[in-house]
């Protein structure tokens, strides 16, 4: 059925997501199945949930002519029915093999929807792979003479004609289920995802996990360290909880209800102010304009609902991405000869869309770190009196307004000493510079910074802690490192929920009202202007014991205006640690506010970050902390030698 | 403008006439095609954009949509001139953009027979040519027809010029 006139694209799309879902929900069976090996005998509950995804992935990719895909999953799965009928043990190598064949999947599906070339490597794998079923095919096959009766018959011929029975009526359904689909002529986007939703519920109904099993935007394969930067350039789809759309259909439909409402009242009104026998009428023009208040009032509350489903639907769990991890981690460990358990809590924490697909990245190499870095050799860590396995606890939550996601790990902590030989080696520093222990934290924020003895293929070269900070800050985040020598190092990400609406402190700067966003706001004060003091020309005023550097907004963004010769308002302001007191006229409140991008308007505008139109309907620029921080210190006048010199 | 290129305007603009709203700025009319103008809109209060390029005067709400607002006096050199009542924004779509352009006062909409069109004399008030799509002579009145696309094109490159500037 590949030829069928239906959507293709709109499949391949489809394809796409289902597959990435399912090789999550994979590798997330692999692991578990891992657990088993030593018993030598897997949970037949795990390996049919591995069987059903890899013959959902077969099904779907034949339909659409991948044959490449189809041909891997029917292999791995015939692999799976040697382990469910119990001909082939469980063991390091059968899993080993499995998890190969799930990244070689990976990258064939990533190849069949033109994300990548084909991976290399495939021939000499399914030879293997072939050889491996062989091997236990012929041994079963003469034990399938007198099949289900074994020596160890008692538990498995009690399971097994059902397990079969289960799963031909679930190829059958799946079969069925894939016709109709096929079949369905052009549906709309949302359409299709009923019926293969319900083939889902079955392997996700008996994941047990601690994440639901979901998929995720990109392919991060840890043992290859491999390609994960090019992001799909198909239409980015996401999956939507239906009950949100449901709600919000509601509210539009009530939108629209009194949209006609507000007309008809005002055609009633207009009606009135033509009528010569007003006098008649005037009576009727109080409940009218009353009406007319009370349907703006509902407007203005079902709007704001919309507002807020709409972002409701942007959000999605964070689980999506913490779903890659174990696998990540269990590959580093693997290659590093350590052992690492990792325990995920949070993982159905909302959050923005866009926040999730550009935190993985950061988070991914956290979690090397903490294995590579953090977490000692097992005997090590036994000659410490640690258990020999280390713990590394990923673990996100909502705080306020934020979403807080913390990585942990019962390592080693950061060594200062080597972070400070380094630093000196590196010439970031002095032999003199006396820096205190937050300081030199901090230094592994600088590029090109790198304890590690020698460089694997894992981290330790030097980029990454870095790049995690920048693209943690690029998020409007904040990252925060705390360490303990002997006993373990702990990140803190903090993020804002969602990009487009935030809390404001609006500010009037000479005539114009502008918004600086609440998260990067530390304090606002007066200060008279005998308490402000010049280092080097700069305006700085001192706040409790620490130095920090003024910056008028008026004549930042050449304003023009006066100055008050007696006083300032200031609005501190923070960003990793760096302080600027931005001088303002007064300020006017907090306020929620809709970030409407400027730059496709007007051009980027350096020190503003975009604008938002506020209740009246005027407008007010929102003013970029990040680019006016920076350049108080690296373009103004203050530095940094200076500034903690005085 | 080369003859050739005024043919082609005339098939442009369904054979005999220019239709163009006519507008004032400085002591001079000026004409844009009607299909290049949404809407007129009286002023309304602008956003100052600090370090914005010269010729921005701002951006306005325009039901819910930021757009920004050339001066176009600004642009052709002219003194800036306070609002007054009559002055408008016409409000044109360039491409997916949207923007919205200050003039003294919109007049009429003209139809201007294409036999009644000259080509623009090589200097006019210091503006380039490049956006002057000709004269129209309607009784004694002189309207200079613009192709807002073309003012608001080499404006965008100046933005852009504006924005690797900053960015170095």
């Amino acid at each position: 059925m590949s030829d069928e006139p239906f959507d293709k694209e709109e499949f391949v799309a489809y394809f796409r997501d289902e597959a990435e879902e399912l090789l999550q929900q994979i590798d997330g069976d692999l692991l578990r199945l891992e657990e088993f090996v030593d018993s030598g005998q897997a949970d037949p509950e795990i390996v049919n949930s591995l069987f059903r995804a890899l013959h959902t992935i077969k099904g779907s990719s034949g339909m659409l002519g991948f044959t490449e895909v189809q041909g891997l999953a029917h292999k791995l799965e015939n692999l799976c029915d040697l382990l469910r009928k119990e001909r082939m043990p469980l063991s390091e190598g059968s899993v080993e093999i499995l998890f190969s064949g799930r990244d070689f999947l990976t990258d064939l599906v990533q190849a069949a929807i033109g994300q990548s070339a084909s991976p290399s490597g495939l021939i000499e794998f399914t030879g293997r792979l072939d050889q491996f079923v062989a091997i236990y095919n012929e041994t079963s096959n003469v034990i399938e003479g007198r099949a289900p009766d074994r020596g160890d018959g008692g538990n498995s011929a009690g399971s097994e004609p059902m397990n079969e029975a289960e799963i031909a009526a679930f190829e059958a359904e799946v079969e069925r289920l894939l016709a109709e689909a096929a079949t369905t002529s052009p549906p709309a986007p949302t359409l299709p995802t009923t019926p293969v939703e319900s083939v889902l519920a079955t392997p996700r109904a008996t994941a047990v996990t601690a994440a639901p099993a979901r998929g995720s935007a990109e392919n991060a394969d840890a043992k290859k360290g491999a390609p994960q930067g090019k992001r799909s350039s198909l239409a980015q789809t996401i999956r939507v909880d239906i009950d949100r759309l449901d709600a919000l259909l509601n509210l539009v439909g009530e939108l629209v209800i009194n949209r006609t409402r507000i007309s008809d009242i005002a055609t009633t009104l207009g009606r009135l102010m033509g009528d010569r026998a007003l006098k008649a009428s005037i009576g009727l023009i109080g409940p009218l304009s009353k009406d007319l208040a009370d349907s703006a009032a509902l407007l203005a509350r079902t709007t704001n609902e919309i507002q807020e489903s709409i972002m409701k639907v942007r959000m999605v769990p964070i689980g999506q991405v913490f779903d890659r991890f174990p696998r990540t981690v269990r590959d580093v460990a693997k290659a590093r000869g350590k052992e690492v358990q990792l325990q995920i809590s949070g993982a159905d924490t909302d959050l923005d869309k866009t926040i999730v697909d550009e935190v993985g990245e950061p988070l991914m190499h956290l979690l090397r770190n903490c294995v590579d870095h953090g977490i000692e050799a097992p005997d090590e860590r036994e000659r410490q009196g640690k258990p020999r396995m280390g713990t590394i606890a990923l673990n996100a939550y909502h705080e306020g307004n934020q979403i807080i996601i913390e990585i942990s790990d019962d390592g080693g902590g950061i060594n200062l000493d080597k972070v400070r030989a380094k630093a000196i080696k590196n010439g970031l520093i002095g032999t003199e510079d006396r820096l205190t222990d937050r300081e030199l934290i901090e230094l592994i924020f600088t590029p090109g910074f790198s304890t590690a003895e020698e460089v694997s293929d894992v981290s330790g070269r030097g980029v990454g802690m870095d790049v995690v900070k920048r693209n943690i800050t690029k998020l409007k985040g904040i990252f925060d490192v705390d360490s303990a020598p002997g006993q373990g190092t702990r990140f803190t990400i903090k993020l804002p929920l969602t990009l487009a609406i935030i809390q404001a402190l609006l500010v009037r700067v000479v005539d114009e009202l502008y918004a600086i966003p609440l998260d990067s706001v530390i304090e606002s004060q007066r200060v008279e202007m005998p308490d402000v003091r010049t280092v080097h020309g700069a305006e700085v005023i001192t706040l409790r014991g620490q130095v920090v550097p003024l910056l008028r907004i008026a004549d930042f963004f050449e304003l023009g205006g006066e100055r008050d010769p007696e006083k300032v308002m200031i609005v501190i302001v923070g960003l990793q640690g760096r302080q600027v007191g931005l001088v303002v006229d007064s300020f006017e409140g907090e306020q929620e506010i809709v970030i409407k991008p400027l730059s496709d308007v007007v051009g980027r505008i350096p020190g503003i970050s975009g604008a938002t139109i506020l209740g009246n309907g005027s407008i007010s620029l929102i003013i970029d902390v990040h680019s006016l921080v920076s350049d108080a210190y690296a373009g103004g006048k203050v530095t940094r030698a200076e500034f903690s010199g005085v | 403008m080369m003859a050739e290129q005024r043919e082609e305007k005339k098939q442009q603009y369904s054979g005999e006439t220019f239709q163009v709203v006519s507008f004032r700025l400085g002591g001079e009319e000026y004409g844009v095609d009607i299909s290049q103008v949404q809407e007129i809109i009286r002023m309304v209060e602008i956003t100052h954009v600090p370090r914005a390029p010269r010729f921005m005067e701002g951006v306005i709400n325009l039901r819910g949509q930021l757009i920004p607002i050339i001066d176009l006096r600004t642009r052709f050199g002219m003194n800036r001139a306070d609002h007054s009542k009559s002055t408008r924004i016409i409000v044109t779509d360039i491409g997916s953009k949207r923007v919205g352009i200050v003039v003294d006062s919109v007049s009429e909409v003209l139809n201007i027979p294409v036999e009644n069109v000259e080509d623009a004399p090589e200097m006019v008030a210091g503006i380039g040519t490049e956006y002057i799509q000709g004269v129209g002579k309607v009784d004694t009145r002189l309207i200079i027809l613009l192709d807002l696309s073309k003012v608001i094109t080499s404006e965008e490159k100046q933005v852009l010029e504006t924005v690797d500037e900053a960015a170095e």
